[in-house]
Protein backbone atom coordinates (compact mmCIF):
# COMPACT_ATOMS: atom_id res chain seq x y z
CA UNK A 1 0.00 0.00 0.00
CA UNK A 2 1.34 3.44 -0.98
CA UNK A 3 0.17 6.96 -0.22
CA UNK A 4 0.78 8.94 -3.41
CA UNK A 5 -0.46 12.24 -1.96
CA UNK A 6 1.09 14.25 0.87
CA UNK A 7 -0.78 14.35 4.16
CA UNK A 8 -1.89 18.02 4.16
CA UNK A 9 -3.67 19.87 1.36
CA UNK A 10 -2.45 23.17 -0.09
CA UNK A 11 -3.85 25.98 2.12
CA UNK A 12 -6.73 27.73 0.35
CA UNK A 13 -4.98 31.07 0.88
CA UNK A 14 -2.20 29.87 -1.45
CA UNK A 15 -4.58 28.90 -4.25
CA UNK A 16 -4.97 31.66 -6.88
CA UNK A 17 -8.35 33.38 -6.60
CA UNK A 18 -9.63 32.44 -10.05
CA UNK A 19 -8.71 28.80 -9.49
CA UNK A 20 -10.82 29.00 -6.33
CA UNK A 21 -13.77 30.38 -8.30
CA UNK A 22 -13.70 27.21 -10.40
CA UNK A 23 -12.99 25.07 -7.36
CA UNK A 24 -16.02 26.28 -5.46
CA UNK A 25 -18.43 26.78 -8.35
CA UNK A 26 -21.72 24.99 -7.86
CA UNK A 27 -22.71 22.16 -10.17
CA UNK A 28 -25.74 24.18 -11.18
CA UNK A 29 -23.48 26.79 -12.82
CA UNK A 30 -22.30 24.04 -15.21
CA UNK A 31 -18.83 25.57 -15.25
CA UNK A 32 -16.24 23.82 -17.41
CA UNK A 33 -12.79 24.10 -15.82
CA UNK A 34 -11.01 22.60 -18.83
CA UNK A 35 -8.21 24.59 -20.43
CA UNK A 36 -6.59 23.48 -23.68
CA UNK A 37 -3.37 24.99 -25.03
CA UNK A 38 -1.79 23.83 -28.27
CA UNK A 39 1.71 24.58 -29.49
CA UNK A 40 4.35 22.88 -31.62
CA UNK A 41 7.90 21.70 -31.14
CA UNK A 42 10.95 21.55 -33.39
CA UNK A 43 10.70 17.98 -34.65
CA UNK A 44 14.02 18.15 -36.50
CA UNK A 45 15.90 18.72 -33.26
CA UNK A 46 14.07 15.91 -31.46
CA UNK A 47 14.49 13.52 -34.37
CA UNK A 48 18.22 14.26 -34.70
CA UNK A 49 18.66 13.74 -30.96
CA UNK A 50 16.81 10.40 -30.98
CA UNK A 51 18.75 9.22 -34.05
CA UNK A 52 22.01 10.08 -32.32
CA UNK A 53 21.02 8.29 -29.11
CA UNK A 54 19.76 5.31 -31.10
CA UNK A 55 23.05 5.12 -32.98
CA UNK A 56 25.09 4.34 -29.87
CA UNK A 57 22.55 3.64 -27.11
CA UNK A 58 21.58 0.54 -25.17
CA UNK A 59 17.80 0.95 -25.58
CA UNK A 60 15.66 1.97 -28.57
CA UNK A 61 14.35 5.45 -27.73
CA UNK A 62 11.20 7.07 -29.16
CA UNK A 63 9.46 10.42 -28.88
CA UNK A 64 7.22 8.98 -26.12
CA UNK A 65 10.23 8.40 -23.87
CA UNK A 66 11.43 11.96 -24.48
CA UNK A 67 7.93 13.29 -23.74
CA UNK A 68 7.84 11.48 -20.39
CA UNK A 69 11.21 12.80 -19.31
CA UNK A 70 10.37 16.32 -20.52
CA UNK A 71 7.08 16.30 -18.59
CA UNK A 72 8.88 15.09 -15.44
CA UNK A 73 11.60 17.74 -15.66
CA UNK A 74 8.99 20.44 -16.28
CA UNK A 75 7.08 19.25 -13.19
CA UNK A 76 10.26 19.74 -11.18
CA UNK A 77 10.20 23.38 -12.29
CA UNK A 78 6.47 23.81 -11.65
CA UNK A 79 5.57 21.62 -8.66
CA UNK A 80 2.13 23.27 -8.34
CA UNK A 81 1.12 21.25 -11.41
CA UNK A 82 2.05 17.98 -9.67
CA UNK A 83 -1.17 17.87 -7.64
CA UNK A 84 -4.74 16.62 -7.75
CA UNK A 85 -8.11 17.40 -6.30
CA UNK A 86 -9.75 15.51 -3.46
CA UNK A 87 -13.14 17.02 -2.82
CA UNK A 88 -12.44 20.76 -2.97
CA UNK A 89 -8.93 20.45 -1.60
CA UNK A 90 -5.69 20.32 -3.59
CA UNK A 91 -3.12 17.73 -2.57
CA UNK A 92 0.41 17.65 -4.00
CA UNK A 93 1.84 14.30 -5.06
CA UNK A 94 4.84 13.01 -3.11
CA UNK A 95 6.77 11.96 -6.20
CA UNK A 96 6.96 12.94 -9.83
CA UNK A 97 5.27 10.04 -11.56
CA UNK A 98 4.10 10.15 -15.15
CA UNK A 99 1.22 8.14 -16.60
CA UNK A 100 1.31 7.01 -20.21
CA UNK A 101 -1.45 5.66 -22.40
CA UNK A 102 -0.39 2.76 -24.63
CA UNK A 103 -2.01 0.27 -26.94
CA UNK A 104 -2.40 -3.07 -25.19
CA UNK A 105 -1.67 -5.43 -28.04
CA UNK A 106 -3.19 -8.57 -26.52
CA UNK A 107 -6.45 -6.93 -25.40
CA UNK A 108 -6.65 -4.60 -28.45
CA UNK A 109 -7.47 -1.64 -26.24
CA UNK A 110 -5.76 1.25 -24.49
CA UNK A 111 -4.13 0.76 -21.12
CA UNK A 112 -2.10 2.93 -18.77
CA UNK A 113 1.36 2.52 -17.34
CA UNK A 114 3.12 4.54 -14.68
CA UNK A 115 6.73 5.65 -14.67
CA UNK A 116 7.60 6.37 -11.06
CA UNK A 117 10.15 9.08 -10.21
CA UNK A 118 10.52 9.87 -13.90
CA UNK A 119 12.49 13.01 -13.07
CA UNK A 120 15.27 10.86 -11.57
CA UNK A 121 15.41 8.29 -14.36
CA UNK A 122 17.53 8.50 -17.49
CA UNK A 123 15.85 8.33 -20.87
CA UNK A 124 17.27 4.84 -21.30
CA UNK A 125 15.80 3.69 -17.96
CA UNK A 126 12.41 5.11 -18.95
CA UNK A 127 12.70 3.39 -22.33
CA UNK A 128 13.63 0.06 -20.75
CA UNK A 129 10.67 0.15 -18.35
CA UNK A 130 8.26 0.98 -21.15
CA UNK A 131 9.51 -1.79 -23.45
CA UNK A 132 9.27 -4.20 -20.55
CA UNK A 133 5.63 -3.28 -19.94
CA UNK A 134 4.71 -3.27 -23.65
CA UNK A 135 6.16 -6.74 -24.16
CA UNK A 136 4.57 -8.01 -20.95
CA UNK A 137 1.20 -6.63 -22.08
CA UNK A 138 1.61 -8.11 -25.56
CA UNK A 139 2.20 -11.56 -24.01
CA UNK A 140 -0.55 -11.02 -21.44
CA UNK A 141 1.69 -12.27 -18.65
CA UNK A 142 2.02 -9.28 -16.31
CA UNK A 143 0.34 -9.07 -12.92
CA UNK A 144 -1.69 -6.10 -14.11
CA UNK A 145 -2.86 -8.09 -17.14
CA UNK A 146 -4.13 -10.86 -14.91
CA UNK A 147 -5.92 -8.28 -12.73
CA UNK A 148 -7.46 -6.64 -15.80
CA UNK A 149 -8.64 -10.06 -17.03
CA UNK A 150 -10.34 -10.69 -13.65
CA UNK A 151 -11.87 -7.22 -13.77
CA UNK A 152 -13.25 -7.92 -17.23
CA UNK A 153 -15.11 -10.99 -15.98
CA UNK A 154 -17.12 -9.00 -13.44
CA UNK A 155 -20.80 -8.82 -14.50
CA UNK A 156 -21.76 -5.34 -15.76
CA UNK A 157 -24.11 -4.63 -12.84
CA UNK A 158 -21.34 -5.20 -10.29
CA UNK A 159 -18.78 -3.50 -12.50
CA UNK A 160 -20.91 -0.36 -12.44
CA UNK A 161 -21.35 -0.53 -8.66
CA UNK A 162 -17.60 -1.00 -8.09
CA UNK A 163 -16.64 1.84 -10.43
CA UNK A 164 -19.20 4.18 -8.87
CA UNK A 165 -18.24 3.34 -5.30
CA UNK A 166 -14.54 3.64 -6.04
CA UNK A 167 -15.14 6.90 -7.92
CA UNK A 168 -17.03 8.31 -4.92
CA UNK A 169 -14.25 7.36 -2.50
CA UNK A 170 -11.57 8.65 -4.88
CA UNK A 171 -13.33 12.00 -5.26
CA UNK A 172 -13.81 12.60 -1.55
CA UNK A 173 -10.98 10.90 0.33
CA UNK A 174 -7.20 10.85 0.12
CA UNK A 175 -6.85 7.19 -0.76
CA UNK A 176 -3.78 5.01 -0.86
CA UNK A 177 -3.03 2.92 -3.94
CA UNK A 178 -3.67 -0.71 -3.14
CA UNK A 179 -2.90 -2.77 -6.19
CA UNK A 180 -1.81 -2.89 -9.78
CA UNK A 181 -5.08 -1.55 -11.19
CA UNK A 182 -5.22 1.67 -9.16
CA UNK A 183 -1.43 2.24 -9.08
CA UNK A 184 -1.73 4.38 -12.20
CA UNK A 185 -3.59 7.03 -10.15
CA UNK A 186 -0.28 8.10 -8.62
CA UNK A 187 0.60 10.84 -11.11
CA UNK A 188 -0.93 14.14 -12.19
CA UNK A 189 0.29 14.21 -15.79
CA UNK A 190 -0.69 11.70 -18.44
CA UNK A 191 1.24 11.64 -21.71
CA UNK A 192 -0.15 10.43 -24.97
CA UNK A 193 2.16 9.81 -27.94
CA UNK A 194 0.07 9.95 -31.12
CA UNK A 195 3.05 10.52 -33.43
CA UNK A 196 2.90 6.97 -34.82
CA UNK A 197 3.55 6.29 -38.51
CA UNK A 198 0.44 6.95 -40.58
CA UNK A 199 -1.26 9.25 -38.05
CA UNK A 200 -3.02 12.16 -39.82
CA UNK A 201 -1.82 15.74 -39.20
CA UNK A 202 -3.21 17.00 -35.92
CA UNK A 203 -4.87 20.42 -35.77
CA UNK A 204 -6.68 20.07 -32.52
CA UNK A 205 -6.85 17.47 -29.78
CA UNK A 206 -8.65 17.39 -26.47
CA UNK A 207 -8.51 14.00 -24.83
CA UNK A 208 -11.43 13.00 -22.64
CA UNK A 209 -10.84 12.86 -18.92
CA UNK A 210 -10.36 9.52 -17.26
CA UNK A 211 -12.89 9.09 -14.43
CA UNK A 212 -10.29 9.40 -11.66
CA UNK A 213 -9.23 12.88 -10.63
CA UNK A 214 -5.52 12.17 -11.04
CA UNK A 215 -6.09 12.86 -14.70
CA UNK A 216 -5.71 16.63 -14.26
CA UNK A 217 -3.14 17.31 -16.97
CA UNK A 218 -2.81 15.54 -20.29
CA UNK A 219 0.05 16.10 -22.75
CA UNK A 220 -0.43 14.82 -26.28
CA UNK A 221 2.25 14.77 -28.96
CA UNK A 222 1.07 14.59 -32.56
CA UNK A 223 2.76 13.36 -35.76
CA UNK A 224 5.58 15.13 -37.59
CA UNK A 225 4.57 17.44 -40.43
CA UNK A 226 6.46 19.94 -42.61
CA UNK A 227 5.87 23.65 -42.20
CA UNK A 228 7.19 26.68 -44.07
CA UNK A 229 8.64 29.37 -41.81
CA UNK A 230 10.49 32.66 -42.31
CA UNK A 231 14.11 32.57 -41.14
CA UNK A 232 16.49 35.50 -41.72
CA UNK A 233 14.18 37.00 -44.40
CA UNK A 234 14.03 33.67 -46.23
CA UNK A 235 11.48 30.93 -46.33
CA UNK A 236 12.59 27.55 -45.03
CA UNK A 237 10.86 24.20 -44.62
CA UNK A 238 11.04 22.74 -41.14
CA UNK A 239 9.39 19.77 -39.44
CA UNK A 240 7.18 20.33 -36.43
CA UNK A 241 5.14 18.20 -34.05
CA UNK A 242 1.98 19.53 -32.41
CA UNK A 243 1.87 19.41 -28.62
CA UNK A 244 -1.41 19.82 -26.73
CA UNK A 245 -1.97 20.27 -23.04
CA UNK A 246 -5.41 19.72 -21.52
CA UNK A 247 -5.44 21.15 -18.00
CA UNK A 248 -7.78 21.62 -15.05
CA UNK A 249 -8.31 25.30 -14.23
CA UNK A 250 -9.08 24.41 -10.61
CA UNK A 251 -5.42 23.45 -10.22
CA UNK A 252 -3.67 25.86 -12.56
CA UNK A 253 -4.54 29.07 -14.40
CA UNK A 254 -3.64 29.91 -17.99
CA UNK A 255 -0.39 31.57 -16.99
CA UNK A 256 0.77 28.49 -15.04
CA UNK A 257 -0.39 26.16 -17.79
CA UNK A 258 1.42 28.24 -20.42
CA UNK A 259 4.66 28.29 -18.44
CA UNK A 260 4.52 24.53 -17.84
CA UNK A 261 3.79 23.83 -21.50
CA UNK A 262 6.55 26.27 -22.49
CA UNK A 263 9.01 24.31 -20.32
CA UNK A 264 8.00 21.00 -21.94
CA UNK A 265 8.31 22.60 -25.38
CA UNK A 266 11.77 24.00 -24.62
CA UNK A 267 12.98 20.61 -23.39
CA UNK A 268 11.67 18.79 -26.46
CA UNK A 269 12.99 21.43 -28.85
CA UNK A 270 16.41 21.31 -27.11
CA UNK A 271 16.43 17.60 -26.29
CA UNK A 272 20.07 17.58 -25.18
CA UNK A 273 18.61 18.99 -21.94
CA UNK A 274 16.82 15.67 -21.40
CA UNK A 275 20.14 13.96 -20.71
CA UNK A 276 21.01 13.02 -17.14
CA UNK A 277 19.11 10.96 -14.62
CA UNK A 278 20.02 7.50 -13.42
CA UNK A 279 19.94 4.22 -15.28
CA UNK A 280 20.30 1.87 -12.33
CA UNK A 281 17.25 1.41 -10.11
CA UNK A 282 19.49 1.11 -7.04
CA UNK A 283 20.66 4.73 -7.51
CA UNK A 284 17.07 5.96 -7.81
CA UNK A 285 15.96 3.99 -4.73
CA UNK A 286 18.83 5.46 -2.70
CA UNK A 287 17.80 9.03 -3.63
CA UNK A 288 14.09 8.39 -2.99
CA UNK A 289 14.88 6.85 0.43
CA UNK A 290 17.08 9.81 1.33
CA UNK A 291 14.31 12.23 0.31
CA UNK A 292 11.73 10.39 2.44
CA UNK A 293 14.01 10.51 5.49
CA UNK B 1 13.84 -25.79 -34.49
CA UNK B 2 16.12 -24.87 -37.39
CA UNK B 3 15.29 -21.93 -39.61
CA UNK B 4 16.48 -20.99 -43.02
CA UNK B 5 17.96 -17.44 -42.97
CA UNK B 6 16.33 -16.55 -46.31
CA UNK B 7 12.91 -17.75 -45.17
CA UNK B 8 13.16 -15.80 -41.93
CA UNK B 9 14.23 -12.65 -43.75
CA UNK B 10 11.38 -13.04 -46.26
CA UNK B 11 8.86 -13.51 -43.44
CA UNK B 12 10.05 -10.40 -41.60
CA UNK B 13 10.18 -8.32 -44.78
CA UNK B 14 6.63 -9.36 -45.64
CA UNK B 15 5.52 -8.38 -42.13
CA UNK B 16 7.20 -4.95 -42.32
CA UNK B 17 6.17 -4.18 -45.92
CA UNK B 18 2.53 -5.02 -45.30
CA UNK B 19 2.35 -2.47 -42.52
CA UNK B 20 1.49 0.58 -44.65
CA UNK B 21 2.21 2.05 -48.10
CA UNK B 22 5.16 3.90 -46.55
CA UNK B 23 6.68 0.62 -45.40
CA UNK B 24 6.25 -1.06 -48.80
CA UNK B 25 9.60 0.24 -50.07
CA UNK B 26 11.59 -1.17 -47.12
CA UNK B 27 14.59 -3.36 -47.88
CA UNK B 28 16.51 -5.79 -45.62
CA UNK B 29 19.40 -3.33 -45.31
CA UNK B 30 17.28 -0.21 -44.76
CA UNK B 31 17.86 1.57 -41.43
CA UNK B 32 14.40 1.30 -39.89
CA UNK B 33 15.24 3.65 -37.02
CA UNK B 34 16.72 6.46 -39.13
CA UNK B 35 13.93 6.21 -41.70
CA UNK B 36 11.32 6.53 -38.93
CA UNK B 37 9.55 3.34 -40.07
CA UNK B 38 10.07 1.50 -36.79
CA UNK B 39 7.70 3.05 -34.26
CA UNK B 40 6.83 1.43 -30.95
CA UNK B 41 3.69 -0.24 -32.33
CA UNK B 42 5.60 -1.96 -35.15
CA UNK B 43 8.50 -2.90 -32.90
CA UNK B 44 6.24 -4.62 -30.36
CA UNK B 45 4.26 -6.34 -33.11
CA UNK B 46 7.45 -7.52 -34.76
CA UNK B 47 8.82 -8.97 -31.52
CA UNK B 48 5.56 -10.73 -30.68
CA UNK B 49 5.29 -12.09 -34.22
CA UNK B 50 8.83 -13.50 -34.03
CA UNK B 51 8.20 -14.97 -30.59
CA UNK B 52 5.01 -16.64 -31.75
CA UNK B 53 6.38 -17.97 -35.02
CA UNK B 54 9.88 -19.03 -34.02
CA UNK B 55 9.63 -19.79 -30.31
CA UNK B 56 12.37 -17.37 -29.25
CA UNK B 57 11.94 -14.84 -26.47
CA UNK B 58 13.13 -11.24 -26.27
CA UNK B 59 13.98 -9.56 -22.98
CA UNK B 60 13.38 -5.83 -22.68
CA UNK B 61 17.13 -5.17 -22.52
CA UNK B 62 17.43 -6.76 -25.96
CA UNK B 63 15.31 -3.95 -27.39
CA UNK B 64 18.45 -2.06 -28.28
CA UNK B 65 19.21 -0.22 -31.50
CA UNK B 66 21.92 -2.59 -32.70
CA UNK B 67 19.43 -5.50 -32.66
CA UNK B 68 16.62 -3.67 -34.48
CA UNK B 69 18.34 -1.27 -36.87
CA UNK B 70 17.68 -3.32 -40.01
CA UNK B 71 15.75 -6.47 -40.85
CA UNK B 72 19.13 -8.16 -41.41
CA UNK B 73 20.10 -7.29 -37.83
CA UNK B 74 16.84 -8.73 -36.50
CA UNK B 75 17.41 -11.92 -38.48
CA UNK B 76 20.87 -12.18 -36.91
CA UNK B 77 19.46 -11.82 -33.39
CA UNK B 78 16.76 -14.44 -33.97
CA UNK B 79 19.23 -16.93 -35.47
CA UNK B 80 21.62 -16.25 -32.58
CA UNK B 81 18.94 -17.29 -30.10
CA UNK B 82 18.07 -20.53 -31.82
CA UNK B 83 19.97 -23.73 -31.00
CA UNK B 84 22.69 -24.57 -33.51
CA UNK B 85 21.77 -27.49 -35.81
CA UNK B 86 23.43 -30.70 -34.58
CA UNK B 87 25.86 -32.41 -37.00
CA UNK B 88 24.51 -35.60 -38.54
CA UNK B 89 25.83 -38.78 -36.91
CA UNK B 90 27.69 -41.17 -39.23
Amino acid sequence: MKWPLVRRPVPQSQVPLYNRFYLHASRASQVDPTLVWGTEIDADALRAFLHERNRHGRVVLTAAHALIRAAALALEQFPEINARLVGRRIYPFREINIRMAFFHRRNSEMDLLLIENANLKSLERIGLEIWQRLLQAGRGEGGRDRDLARFRRIPSFWFRQIVRLYGFLDRHFRLPTLGRIDATRAGSVMVNDLSFTGAPPMRMYKPTRFPDRSDAFNLTLGPIEPKVVARSDQFASVNVMPLFLRADHRLADAQQVGRFLGAVRELLSHPERLAGGYFEIADIDRIVDAKRK
Amino acid sequence: MTINRKKLEDDLMHFVRSRSPRHAAASPQMDLLESGLLDSLLLVDLILQIEESYGVRFDSDQVNPSNFRTVEDIVGVVLGQLPMPQPQAD
